[in-house]
């Protein structure tokens, strides 16, 4: 059996962003892996402090599109504890309905690119159809597909009429059946089981000791979910079940987001049913911040996001910095990778639904 | 999945994208799209210029008045400009349509200048801006706006208090 040194990456491994990794095979087995970074770094966190607490909210959530919502609702929340401000019952929960519109696309958006890797490309095309319906909300709530914003500093800039509640919950009720749907034949068709099951293992311990965090964590069976451990928004009066699977492997992740997709739609559903009246945010205007530091998270679809922000006399943060799930969760590949076969990598890779815009920023 | 069912019901429901340019692409109402301007409502607060996370809204003084300029290639369509003007006179549109040729490059902007007038009251040189509407109630009409428009700052104020009920 001959050894090789074969490049994957920096472009189109799975999602075609670019991140490269050196490979070292024996034959067709992985026998170990490099992981280099670096390859989209745009010098965000230094920019953040070039603009100023506002602006950042614009600037926070064009890290990453697919958690676009994420990551100004975290800096906000951050900005919010320097002030004190208090965020209104109203903005808490159209907040949630904002974080779960956005987890349902992300996750049926990683489940369909599988499904690609797998080379099941009319079941991709039909989960991206689904998903869709989700991009069509958004589109039509908040005025844009992928950047919503929602957020802002003291509350949320959108609101949820009569109207716009039932045309939410009418798509909800076209979704929550494709999703049911989606979930049963990624869990019995044959292609799909043959090439996930049993493929990039990541036991427990190793997912103890890389720290990983979101669904990979908890397809290891580890129950870790922010919005129950440390609740922010309104997620302490909802019903928030966390998912954990055993096998730790690609098809137990994929199982775990396509049932936080079914959660997400129930979370929005229970939100639309409680949502209490009141103002969207706390002031119309843009409020004083004061010289402080604060630490906030939240469960971006990815995992735990946490946002550390410190701010001095000046209209700029002094320093914004902030920790993304991807980041451990990419350092977990080493352990998934080793022993795999060549063609299962794009498939392993994808399968921590790597979003390396946020990680290198 | 049954796929014949699949099958069929897509076969009735024909295709799932637009024939965009050939036929009309739907937008929603809410929709982000481009910025327009309101030059009769603008208090020159410059609010949007701050929050304006690209810099594509910039005020600068020019010898007729402040000059509101706003750049649509620069714009990322957030929508905090509108979200922070406290009179409506920034407003983001349904129309998405801005595909230009690169000699119109410099003109994708809106640049429209807040007069300098002399203060009706006093006849010192000041902005034809609209006055702030923050606080003040009950709310101006129609008829003390355009009052207020040529009035100085400090005549401005003065108006006010004889108006009574400020905040």
């Amino acid at each position: 059996m001959s050894n090789f040194t074969i490049p994957v990456g920096p472009l189109h491994v799975a999602l075609e962003e670019p991140m490269y990794f050196r490979i070292d095979v024996s034959g067709e087995t992985v026998a170990h892996v490099d992981i280099h970074a670096g390859h989209v770094h745009r010098g965000i966190e230094y920019l953040a402090t070039k603009r100023n607490i506002f602006q950042n909210i614009v600037l926070t959530e064009r890290i990453c599109s697919l958690c676009s919502n994420s990551h100004p609702q975290a800096y906000a929340m951050a900005i919010e504890q320097i002030a004190g401000l208090v965020v209104p019952p109203r903005a808490e929960y159209l907040r949630v309905i904002a974080d779960e519109i956005k987890r349902v696309a992300s996750n049926l958006f990683n489940v369909s690119v599988l499904a690609h890797l797998v080379g099941f490309e009319s079941l991709f095309m039909h989960v991206m159809e689904v998903r869709e319906m989700m991009q069509d909300v958004k589109e039509t709530v908040f005025g844009n597909r992928m950047d919503i914003g929602a957020n802002i500093v003291g509350g949320v800039r959108y609101d949820i009429d009569g109207e716009g509640a039932a045309y939410l919950r009418a798509q909800l009720d076209r979704l929550a059946p494709a999703v049911a749907e989606i979930t049963a034949l990624y869990r019995t068709n044959g292609s799909i089981l043959g090439r996930t099951r049993g493929i990039g293992v990541l036991t427990r311990a190793d997912a103890v000791d890389c720290s990983v965090v979101g669904p990979v964590a908890r397809a290891c069976g580890i129950d870790y979910d922010v919005r129950t451990k440390a609740p922010y928004a309104a997620y302490d009066r909802l019903e928030v079940p966390v998912h954990t699977l055993a096998d730790g492997d690609v098809w137990s992740r994929a199982m775990i987001r396509l049932a936080e997709a079914a959660t997400a739609i129930d979370l929005i559903r229970q939100c639309l049913d409680q949502l209490p009246d009141g103002p969207i945010s706390c002031t119309s205007e843009r409020p004083p911040i004061p010289p402080g530091e604060a630490i906030a998270k939240c469960e971006a679809p990815r995992g735990e996001l946490i946002y550390y922000v410190r701010t001095i006399d000046s209209p700029r943060p002094e320093r914004v910095k902030w920790r993304v799930p991807s980041f451990m969760n990419w350092d977990a590949l080493r352990f998934m990778l080793k022993g795999a076969k060549i063609a299962d990598i794009a498939i392993i890779v994808n399968s921590i639904d790597p979003c390396i815009s946020c990680t290198e920023r | 999945m049954n796929f014949i069912k699949n099958l069929m019901q897509n076969l009735v429901r024909g295709p799932s994208t637009v024939s965009y340019p050939f036929g009309p692409a739907w937008t929603p109402d809410k929709f982000r799209g481009r910025v327009a301007f309101k030059l009769a409502s603008c208090t020159g607060c410059r609010a949007c210029e701050q929050v304006c996370a690209p810099g594509a809204i910039r005020f600068d003084k020019t010898p007729e008045g402040l000059r509101f300029m706003m750049w649509h290639n620069s714009c990322v369509f957030c929508g905090l400009c509108e979200h922070y003007c406290p009179t409506d006179a920034i407003q983001q549109t349904t129309d998405w349509h801005l595909a230009h040729a690169v000699e119109d490059e410099f003109t994708m902007a809106i640049r429209e200048v807040i007069a300098y007038v002399n203060c009706s009251a006093c006849g010192a040189k000041t902005l034809s801006s609209a006055p702030n509407p923050v606080g003040v109630n009950p709310p101006f009409s129609a008829e003390e706006i355009e009052q207020q428009r040529n009035l100085c700052p400090g005549c401005r104020k003065k108006a006010l208090a004889e108006r009574g009920a400020t905040s």
